[in-house]
C-alpha cells in the first residue's frame, strides 16, 4: 500500500509537505504499469484469464486434427509471434522498421545452411542465425539509430530489400549453394523431432504455441522492465530521456538486437514447417507490411496488440489464399490496408483499447465475488 | 572546491559566436541566476554543460573532475539534471511514469523508483494528477513535471532553464517556494530566468551574458543598478537617455 | 567510348531525368505537409493504369491522356489529404515523431496496389502506342523515343511547377507554409486548405510520371513498388524537400542503373543503389549535396 510505504520512504522532499497529506492516506496506488494496489488478497484476473487462455490453445490440437484448421492457427501464432519481436522496436522503442523480414530471412538460411552442410540440428542452428541477426544490426543497424521516423523507415527498408537483393543474386557463396532466387528446399527427416521436423501438423502447433508464449513473455517483461520505462521515454522525446539519464543508444542497440534474435528464430520455425525458403517469400516486403499492419490493428506497443491482431487480420489472409490462390496472392492486402486506415483514423490505439475495456469491465464485475467468496465482506460492501 | 567550475567556455555555431570565454563557478548549495537580453547564450551555456553540444573551447567541471566530453546521460548520473525550456513531457505516459523515468537513474527497482517519483510529485503538487496523461497537463502543470522529472534523478545540481516563464503572478510566487525548498534539501540551483523580479528574489549570485560574453558577476542588487546590465537590455539610446 | 556505353549514359541521363521528375512530387509533400508518401508509387500505378486504358480505349495520342491524370489525380491528391491525412495530421501535431501517418500512407499503399489487382489481375500489360520502341539515330547512338519525350515532358512540367511556385500568388502560399507553417497560418494563410493543394499538387505530378512511363514500361498492380523505393531513396540522397536535390539524385540513379549494368546483372544495380544510398545516409544524412529545404 502507497500510504504505509510513503511513510517509510527517505525521500529527500517527504519534510517539505505539510499539507494535502492525509487524506492521500487510503488512496490506491496505481503507479502506471507498476501496481502496487491493495487488492493484492484477492485472485486476480491478470492471472486467470492468460492461464485460461493458454489451457484453450493447448486443447485445440486435441479436440481437432482437421489439418487446414490446425494450419491456419500455426499461422496466426507465427505472426503473432514475429509481431511480437517487431513491437519491441516498432512499438515499445517507436521506430517503425520494416526490415524484419531480413532478420526472419537470415534465420531461416543460416538455420537451414547448418543443418544441410554440418548436420546441426535447427534447434541450434535457430540460436545461431539469432545471433547472426544480431551480429547485423550491432554492424549495419548501428548507425541507423540516430535516424527520425520517416528517415528510419525508408532505411530499415533500403537494408531489407539489400540483404534481399544479395541472396537472390547469390547462387553460391564460397561453395555453399544458396540457390538464388529458387530458394533452398529443407532436406527431409520424415518425423523427427530432434531435427525440428514433423509429420502432423500439432507438433508444429505446439512449437509455435510455445515460441509465441515465449515472445509475449518477453515483451512482457520488457513493459514491467525498467528498460520499458526507457524505451517509452525514448519513444516520447529523445532529447527528454538522455537528460534523465537515459542512454538512448544502448536502450535502442538492445531493444533491437532482441527483436531481431526473436525475429530470426521466427524465420528457423518457418523454414522448418514449410520446409522451402526463397528470398521473395521469407525475406520480401509483403512480409514486412503485414507485421506493421497486425502490430498497428491490434495496438503497437501493447503487450497484447501482436495477439490481437493476429488472431483478426491473419485468418483474412489465409481465407483469401484459399479461396482465391494463385497470382491473386496479396489481395488480402487490401483488406489490410483498408483496415489499417480506419485503426489509425478512428481507433489510434488498436483493438487494444476495447480489449482493455473489456477486461477492465469484466475485472470490476469478478472482484467483489471473488472477495465475498473469501470471507472479504469489505471489498464487497464497497461495491 | 567549486561544485561547477566553467573555465574559458567558448562555443560557436558556424560563424556565430553563441558563447566566448565564459568563466563562472558554483558554489554547492548556492543559487546562481544567469540572465541576459534574448539571444545571449544562456541556454547554449545549459546545452554545452548537460553535453547536448561539445564545447569549441573550455573546460567544465563538476565536483573536480572534467565532464565536458560526457554524454547528457552520463551528465545526468554524475549529479546535473535539467529543465528543459521548451517543456518535453512525455506525452502518451502518464505524470507519474515520466517522473518514474527519472527515479530510475539512481535505481533499477521498478517500486523503490515509484516510490521515489510519487514523494517528488507530491512535493511539487502533482500528487493529484499523477494518472493523468502528461499530454494533457496545462502548461503551469507541464513546466511542474519538468521539475519533477528533473528532482527525480536526485541531482546534487540543478539547471532550471525558464521554469517561470507563462505562468500567472501566483504560480510565480509558488514556484519561487518550491526553488527555495529545493535548495532546502541541498540542491544547488543554477536557473535562467526572464521574470525579474524572481530571479532577483531568488539567486544570492547573478551573472550576466550580452552577446556570449559575461559582462557582469555580482549580487542582485549590483546587477540591477549597474550600467552596463541596464545598457544591455534597453540598448544605448536608454542609457543615454537618462544621464543627459 | 563504345557505343554501349554511349548509349547507356544517354539513357540513363533520359531515364534519370524521369526518375527525378517521379521524385518531385514525393519532395514536393515532404516540404510542405512534412508527410513522406508510403503510397507515392500507388500513385504512379493509378496514373499508368489511367494512361493504359486511355489508350487502349480511346487510341487517342497517348500523351493526350495527360488532360485527363493531372485533374484526375489533383482531385484524388486533394481528397487523400483531406479526408485521411488531415485528421491524423492535426491529432499528432504534438508527437514529436509521428509515424501514424507513415503507416497510414503505408495501408493506402497496399490498398491501391491490391484494388488494381482486383480488378485487373496480375498480368504484365503493354500499352502498343505509335511511341512504343520507336528509336531516334543521333550519330551511331540509338536513342528510345519514347524516354526522350519523357523526359522533355518532365522538363516542361518542372518549369511549369517552378513558375507556379515562384511566381504566383498560391505559389508563395504555398512557400511560406513550407517555411514555417506557424508563421504562414498567422498571416492569414489556410494551412490545412494548402496541404490539400500541395499534395493535390504533388499526386498530379506522381499521375504525370506514370503516364509518361506507358508507352515504354509494362503496366502491372504492383508496378509502382519498383518506382517507390527508387524515389524514396533519390529523394533522401537528394536531401529531403528539395526539388533540385531530386531531380539530381534522379540522375545519378539512372546513370547508376543504366552504365552499372554494362558491368553487373541488372539485379545487382538495384542492390547498388540501396548500397549507395545507405552510405550517404551514414555519411551525410542531409542528403549527398547538402541542400537545405528551400521552400
Amino acid at each position: 500500500m502507497i500510504a504505509k510505504t510513503r511513510d517509510h520512504s527517505s525521500g529527500t522532499f517527504r519534510n517539505l509537505i505539510t499539507t494535502q497529506k492525509a487524506q492521500k492516506g487510503d488512496e490506491r496506488g496505481i503507479a502506471g504499469n507498476v501496481r502496487i494496489t491493495s487488492h493484492n488478497a484477492t485472485p486476480k484476473l491478470s492471472l486467470y484469464l492468460p492461464a485460461l487462455f493458454v489451457i484453450v490453445l493447448a486443447c485445440i490440437p486435441v479436440l481437432t486434427k482437421n489439418p487446414v484448421f490446425l494450419q491456419i492457427m500455426i499461422l496466426i501464432m507465427w505472426y503473432a509471434y514475429l509481431t511480437c519481436s517487431w513491437n519491441i522496436v516498432g512499438g515499445f522503442a517507436g521506430q517503425l522498421s520494416f526490415a524484419h523480414p531480413a532478420f526472419a530471412g537470415l534465420g531461416a538460411y543460416v538455420s537451414t545452411l547448418l543443418f544441410m552442410y554440418c548436420g546441426l540440428t535447427p534447434w541450434l542452428g535457430m540460436l545461431v542465425g539469432g545471433l547472426f541477426a544480431v551480429l547485423i544490426v550491432i554492424t549495419i543497424g548501428y548507425p541507423c539509430f540516430k535516424l527520425r521516423g520517416a528517415y528510419f523507415a525508408i532505411t530499415s527498408i533500403a537494408l531489407a530489400e539489400v540483404l534481399r537483393i544479395a541472396v537472390e543474386n547469390t547462387d553460391e557463396l564460397f561453395g555453399i549453394k544458396i540457390g538464388g532466387p529458387m530458394g533452398l528446399l529443407v532436406p527431409l527427416r520424415g518425423h523427427s523431432p530432434l531435427y525440428m521436423q514433423f509429420t502432423t501438423k500439432e507438433h508444429y502447433y505446439y512449437v509455435i504455441l510455445a515460441m509465441m508464449l515465449f515472445g509475449l513473455f518477453v515483451t512482457h517483461r520488457i513493459t514491467k522492465s525498467k528498460m520499458g520505462y526507457y524505451l517509452a521515454a525514448i519513444r516520447n522525446d529523445v532529447d527528454a530521456a538522455l537528460a534523465l539519464g537515459v542512454n538512448v543508444t544502448k536502450y535502442r542497440l538492445l531493444a533491437a538486437a532482441i527483436s531481431a534474435f526473436l525475429a530470426a528464430l521466427g524465420g528457423t520455425f518457418y523454414a522448418q514447417f514449410v520446409l522451402y525458403i526463397h528470398p521473395s517469400g521469407i525475406m520480401g516486403q509483403y512480409l514486412a507490411f503485414e507485421l506493421v499492419f497486425i502490430a498497428i490493428v491490434g495496438g503497437r506497443g501493447t503487450f497484447i496488440g501482436p495477439l490481437l491482431g493476429a488472431f483478426t487480420l491473419v485468418p483474412l489472409s489465409e481465407l483469401s489464399r484459399i479461396y482465391l490462390g494463385g497470382g491473386y496472392s496479396g489481395v488480402h492486402l487490401l483488406v489490410y490496408g483498408f483496415l489499417v486506415m480506419l485503426v489509425i483514423l478512428f481507433m489510434p490505439r488498436g483493438l487494444s483499447a476495447p480489449a482493455e475495456n473489456i477486461y477492465l469491465a469484466l475485472e470490476r464485475r469478478l472482484r467483489p465475488a471473488w472477495a465475498l467468496e473469501r470471507g472479504d465482506t469489505d471489498a464487497a460492501a464497497k461495491r | 572546491m567549486p561544485l561547477l567550475s566553467v573555465k574559458g567556455l567558448t562555443k560557436r555555431f558556424g560563424g556565430l559566436l553563441a558563447v566566448n570565454r565564459l568563466d563562472l563557478s558554483i558554489e554547492a548549495g548556492e543559487i546562481l541566476g544567469l540572465i541576459g537580453p534574448n539571444g545571449a547564450g544562456k541556454t547554449t551555456v545549459f546545452n554545452v554543460i548537460n553535453g547536448f553540444y561539445p564545447a569549441d573551447e573550455g573546460e567544465i567541471e563538476f565536483e573536480g573532475t572534467s565532464i565536458s566530453r560526457l554524454k547528457p546521460d552520463a551528465i545526468c548520473k554524475k549529479g546535473i539534471a535539467r529543465a528543459f525550456q521548451i517543456v518535453k513531457p512525455f506525452g502518451d505516459m502518464t505524470v507519474l511514469d515520466n517522473t518514474i523515468v527519472g527515479a530510475l537513474a539512481r535505481t533499477g527497482d521498478l517500486k523503490k523508483a515509484a516510490r521515489e517519483a510519487l514523494d517528488v510529485l507530491d512535493s511539487v503538487g502533482l500528487w493529484d494528477k499523477k494518472d493523468v496523461l502528461a499530454r494533457s497537463l496545462t502548461i503551469a502543470d507541464r513546466k511542474r513535471l519538468e521539475l519533477a522529472r528533473a528532482l527525480a534523478t536526485k541531482p546534487k545540481l540543478l539547471l532550471l532553464d525558464e521554469v517561470m516563464a507563462g505562468l500567472n503572478p501566483k504560480e510565480v510566487e509558488e514556484t519561487v517556494a518550491l526553488v527555495r525548498k529545493i535548495r532546502e534539501s541541498g540542491v544547488t540551483i543554477f536557473l535562467i530566468e526572464h521574470v525579474m523580479q524572481a530571479v532577483m528574489n531568488l539567486s544570492e549570485r547573478i551573472v550576466v551574458l550580452h552577446h556570449g560574453s559575461k559582462i557582469m558577476e555580482g549580487r542582485p542588487q549590483e546587477v540591477a543598478n549597474d550600467e552596463r546590465v541596464i545598457k544591455a537590455y534597453l540598448g544605448e539610446e536608454y542609457t543615454f537617455a537618462r544621464s543627459s | 567510348m563504345s557505343v554501349a556505353m554511349k548509349e547507356s549514359i544517354f539513357n540513363g541521363l533520359l531515364m534519370g531525368g524521369v526518375y527525378g521528375f517521379m521524385a518531385l512530387g514525393l519532395t514536393l509533400i515532404f516540404g510542405i505537409v512534412k508527410v513522406i508518401n508510403f503510397a507515392h508509387g500507388s500513385f504512379i500505378m493509378v496514373g499508368m493504369f489511367t494512361g493504359y486504358w486511355f489508350w487502349v480505349l480511346t487510341h487517342i495520342d497517348p500523351y493526350l491522356s495527360l488532360l485527363i491524370i493531372v485533374p484526375l489525380l489533383f482531385l484524388l491528391g486533394y481528397q487523400v489529404q483531406n479526408v485521411l491525412i488531415k485528421p491524423v495530421l492535426k491529432s499528432e501535431a504534438e508527437v514529436r515523431e509521428p509515424i501514424g501517418i507513415l503507416v497510414l500512407t503505408a495501408g493506402l499503399w497496399l490498398f491501391l496496389d491490391n484494388l488494381a489487382l482486383l480488378l485487373f489481375g496480375p498480368n504484365f500489360r503493354t500499352a502498343e502506342t505509335p511511341y512504343t520502341g520507336q528509336m531516334f539515330k543521333a550519330g551511331d547512338v540509338l536513342i528510345s523515343a519514347p524516354k526522350l519525350y519523357a523526359f522533355l515532358i518532365s522538363l516542361a512540367t518542372t518549369g511549369i511547377l517552378y513558375i507556379l511556385l515562384k511566381k504566383t500568388l498560391l505559389g508563395k502560399a504555398i512557400r511560406a507554409t513550407g517555411q514555417n507553417r506557424q508563421v504562414a497560418s498567422l498571416m492569414g494563410v489556410d494551412i490545412y486548405k494548402i496541404y490539400n493543394i500541395s499534395f493535390g499538387l504533388g499526386v498530379a505530378l506522381t499521375g504525370v510520371t506514370g503516364a509518361l512511363l506507358v508507352p515504354f514500361y509494362p503496366v502491372y498492380p504492383n508496378v509502382g513498388f519498383v518506382f517507390d523505393i527508387r524515389a524514396f531513396m533519390i529523394v533522401v540522397l537528394g536531401g529531403l524537400g528539395s526539388i533540385p536535390g531530386a531531380l539530381l539524385g534522379g540522375l545519378i540513379v539512372g546513370l547508376i542503373e543504366s552504365v552499372g549494368a554494362q558491368f553487373m546483372a541488372t539485379s545487382w544495380t538495384a542492390g547498388l543503389i540501396f548500397v549507395i544510398f545507405l552510405l550517404v545516409l551514414y555519411l551525410r544524412p542531409e542528403g549527398m549535396f547538402g541542400f537545405k529545404e528551400e521552400w
